[in-house]
């Protein structure tokens, strides 16, 4: 499953569907609303362009890694402290497999998806500043 | 022909987003954005420098493809064309 949605997921059904056929294990990457003073976050999305980057990151971790399976789960809309951002499942034959697919989809991500974060406080809003400037990253 | 600009985060919040513009043919993409940009002028400083050029960080995208700001002065857009103009990503 690979979706940018409002709400949120079972990730313990996500983990159950996982489990395949060669399946040693599986890696969840939760990202969550930190509590950095802030009321909410709101998220968006380019999602006519980030669903298929989200997609083609899936495909190349799951070549690249040997990765059995990929899900990617990113919300969007607001979200209180505490909330999941981000869901990554994967499964592969073994953990250092599953490990390194896991931080590869995340790192490519962060990297160029286009997607925005603002972080709600009590005096207003702050846009979270993306961690690479140029957004070089994936769909380039 | 028209042409759709969306911003996106602070550049949406300054200047709106899915606006369509009817353009002349051979119109140059950076001239376009400009154009829609002034429209609030805290809107087109955050997106251009004092020289009228995309400040670095300005990310563009022509129907989904991203492409440099250096080369958007040489870059005409067409009919249906989707121009896309946002900050650095900050998602996961």
């Amino acid at each position: 499953m690979i979706a940018i949605q409002t709400g949120d997921v079972d990730i313990g059904k996500l983990v159950n569907e996982a489990k395949q056929q060669g399946t040693g294990a599986i890696v969840v990457f939760d990202g969550i609303v930190r509590d950095d003073d802030i009321r909410e976050m709101e998220l968006e999305a380019y999602e006519e362009v980030a669903l298929p980057e989200l997609e083609k990151i899936a495909s190349e971790a799951k070549k690249t890694y040997n990765l059995l399976s990929v899900d990617i789960i990113h919300r969007i809309g607001r979200l209180a402290v505490g909330e999941n951002i981000l869901i990554i499942v994967v499964s592969a034959g073994h953990r250092k497999q599953a490990y390194e697919g896991s931080r590869y989809i995340i790192e490519t991500i962060k990297a160029g998806v286009p997607i925005w974060k603002k972080e709600l406080t009590k005096d207003g809003g702050r846009w979270v500043p993306g961690e690479h400037q140029h957004g070089c990253g994936a769909g380039k | 022909m028209t042409v759709k600009i969306r911003f996106f985060a602070r550049f949406r919040e300054l200047l709106g987003t899915d606006i369509v513009v009817a353009v002349p043919k051979n119109k140059g993409l950076s001239d376009l954005v400009k154009d829609v940009a002034s429209r609030n002028k805290e809107g087109y400083d955050a997106i251009f420098d004092e020289k009228g050029a995309f400040r670095e960080f300005v990310i563009l995208m022509q129907n989904g493809k991203r492409l440099e700001t250096s080369d958007a002065p040489k870059v005409k857009v067409a009919d249906g064309d989707e121009i896309a103009v946002f900050p650095p990503v900050a998602g996961g």
